[in-house]
């Protein structure tokens, strides 16, 4: 299967790596058998290079579907999949809106966790310095936030 | 993309300061944050005084009904309707957090008389009028007695259990305070308004029998589109009145993907089960799985995750079923409480037809060659846990090859068995060489180790591995 970055990079992939993606696959049902390359506008050649990376790794994996809610055995993420997600903040988000765009739910779930895990733990003001965030509540909004929240405190 | 901030903040579900944390952020931070933040707020364990947030939300004669009773309402004006975003609402659970929210504030000299059941009532009608959404509902029938203004704001507002879709209901009838015709109602509006139920869990526990509530109970599962999760927790007596409920399960055929049965005697109602395609876990607890496992033994049977739990098992009921499963089975958990029969046949047949487990659970069995041989054989085993492991012959070296063999790709490993310090003192060396894999351990402490080796051994493995309690871990 060929694929077109947004740069018009062409990358040639096995099928069942291909339709880890649920766009892909669909599209290639859709259109069969074809040497015409898949242009992927929303993701460039660096980050596409990489979901090709986390395909390749769980092309064996069991599909995982939308409606699988099932109870994981462990919230941990697997060694592999934590290395992969040793990336810059800018990789981080490009991976999570590529693996929304070309639907592949486990990259989707393994990023957002990836970035839930940043957040786990931090104070407001951790949290704004990790991810750049400026505080645009007034001091009385942010006093009526808290007070309303504050049962919250209690550890 | 308000959604994918929505599926990282849903990851933190369980983590009330780390939300709290990023409803202070910012004001986008904070209208993402909050509403799942008091999704299901009764789970916080710790005193419930949010229940004080949702009173602004009232309407003016229950807020005049409160002040008579003598409770102030702080917070006249909350920024959010924090009732709209309930999605989890378990009754016991808001029954408990009432129950603590009064005593606490009798607790500090405040005079107030207002009933646990008046005041769960009134909040139960909050979350309906509200706008409120259920995914999920929890019921146990008991004491807690729902009131008529509570159903008719049901009536009212069907959009409250409309996209339910994890329902748990615990009939408990042995009283006769028990609220039989609000129990009856309830589920009758429950199979009326919910089709989206994917997850439905059935307990029944007494000594007395409601026809119409079994009968509320049929039409809830013939009411559900895509009913995949089936559990039914039933004592032996009930049989009879359970098996409309069994019976019912044929309108889900197509769909049934698990099934747990516990404390279920068997009846012939059980055969719905044998056309159930899609069946995928099949969890058997302390009923007799022989018959109903004939029953499931048909072509159909493509089992990936099976638990038996029995006192004690046999091993021989289950080979065919095993041998049907063969590489699609990844979990087996066979928990006995007396030695396991047929060991050596279990082994041969898992070791033959099942290459693929990757998560094993064995409770009482015999520490053999046969074992060493099983596990070994499986490649791909991320989860052990032995228990109840017995070295009959306290043969040393079957320790030490059991530390050599474990596979490469364990994550989790429980054993338990006699003479665990041996095992700990050989594996040393293979546990340093999977330190890269083997990422937990759960150790359990044997009355003749000393609280000193005891932690030396603990301090030891925690050098390589995490630690962590068997209960986190679930097969």
């Amino acid at each position: 299967v060929k694929l077109t970055s947004s740069e018009g990079t062409e990358f040639i992939i096995d099928r069942k790596v291909a339709e880890k993606s649920v766009l892909l696959k669909n599209m290639l049902e859709d259109v069969g058998e074809s040497d015409m390359a898949i242009p992927l506008p929303n993701v460039t050649g660096p980050i596409l290079n990489k979901v090709i990376d986390y395909c390749t790794h769980h092309r064996d994996d069991p599909f995982v579907s939308q409606e699988d809610d099932s109870k994981k055995v462990s919230d941990d993420i697997d060694d592999w999949d934590a290395e992969f997600c040793k990336v810059d903040q800018g990789t981080l988000f490009e991976l999570i809106l590529s693996a929304n765009y070309l639907d592949i739910k486990p990259l989707l779930d393994l990023t957002c966790k990836t970035v839930a895990n940043m957040i786990k733990g931090k104070t407001p003001d951790e949290i704004r310095k990790t991810f750049n965030i400026t505080n645009d509540f007034t001091p009385e909004e942010e006093e009526h936030v808290r007070k309303e929240n504050e049962w919250c405190e209690e550890r | 993309m308000p959604e994918l901030m929505e599926n990282i903040l849903n990851n933190l579900d369980n983590e009330f300061y780390s939300l709290y944390s990023c409803a202070l952020v910012s004001r986008h931070w904070c209208k993402m944050s909050i509403p799942i933040l008091w999704q299901d707020p009764f789970k916080f364990q710790k005193k419930p005084m949010f229940i004080s947030r949702y009173f602004s939300y009232l309407d003016e004669e229950e807020k005049v009904l409160l002040k008579e009773c003598g409770i102030i309402i702080n917070f006249p004006n909350t920024l959010f309707n924090y009732a709209k975003f309930l999605k989890v609402l378990d009754l016991s659970r808001l029954e408990e957090n009432v129950r603590l929210w009064i005593n606490f504030q009798i607790s500090n000299q405040k005079i107030i008389c207002i009933s646990k059941d008046d005041l769960a009532n009134l909040l139960f009608k909050l979350f309906i009028e509200s706008g409120a959404i259920l995914s999920k509902f929890d019921i146990y029938f008991t004491e807690f007695i729902i009131k008529p203004n509570v159903f008719y704001s049901l009536g009212q507002n069907e959009h409250f259990f409309s996209r339910l879709q994890d329902l748990t209901v615990d009939v408990i009838i042995d009283s006769f305070d028990f609220g039989v015709e609000e129990a009856i109602m309830l589920l009758r509006i429950l199979a009326k308004t919910t089709t989206k139920i994917s997850t439905l869990n059935l307990g029944t526990f007494g000594y007395n029998y409601e026809p119409q509530i079994y009968q509320a109970l049929v039409n809830i599962i013939k009411s559900q589109g895509n009913l995949r999760r089936f559990s039914l927790i039933c004592e032996t007596e009930f049989q009879t009145a359970m098996c409309g409920v069994i019976s019912a399960l044929e309108s889900q055929r197509k769909n049934l993907q698990e099934i747990k049965l516990d404390g279920c005697a068997y009846s012939a109602e059980f055969k719905v089960l044998m056309n159930c395609e899609k069946l995928k876990v099949l969890r058997i607890l302390y009923c007799e799985e022989k018959k109903l496992l004939k029953i499931l033994d048909t072509g159909l049977c493509k089992i990936s995750t099976l638990e038996i739990s029995s006192y004690p098992t046999d091993a021989s009921n289950l080979l065919s079923i095993l041998k049907k499963s063969g590489t699609l089975l990844q979990r087996l958990k066979l928990d006995s409480e007396d030695e396991i029969c047929s060991q050596s046949l279990l082994f041969d047949t898992l070791i033959a037809f099942c290459p693929n487990i990757t998560h094993l659970y064995i409770s009482y069995i015999k520490l053999s060659a046969e074992l060493l041989k099983l596990i070994g054989s499986l490649q791909k085993l991320q989860l052990l846990t032995l228990r109840f492991v017995y070295n009959e012959l306290e043969m040393e070296n079957l320790d030490m090859q059991f530390a050599k063999i474990l596979p490469s790709t364990l994550q989790y490993l429980e054993w338990s068995y006699i003479r665990n310090d041996i095992l700990l003192n050989y594996c040393e060396a293979p546990l340093k060489k999977l330190k890269k894999t083997l990422k937990y351990v759960s150790l359990s402490r044997s009355t003749y180790i000393s609280n000193s080796e005891f932690n030396n051994i603990r301090k030891d493995l925690e050098g390589y591995v995490k630690l962590v309690r068997f209960e986190e871990i679930e097969i």
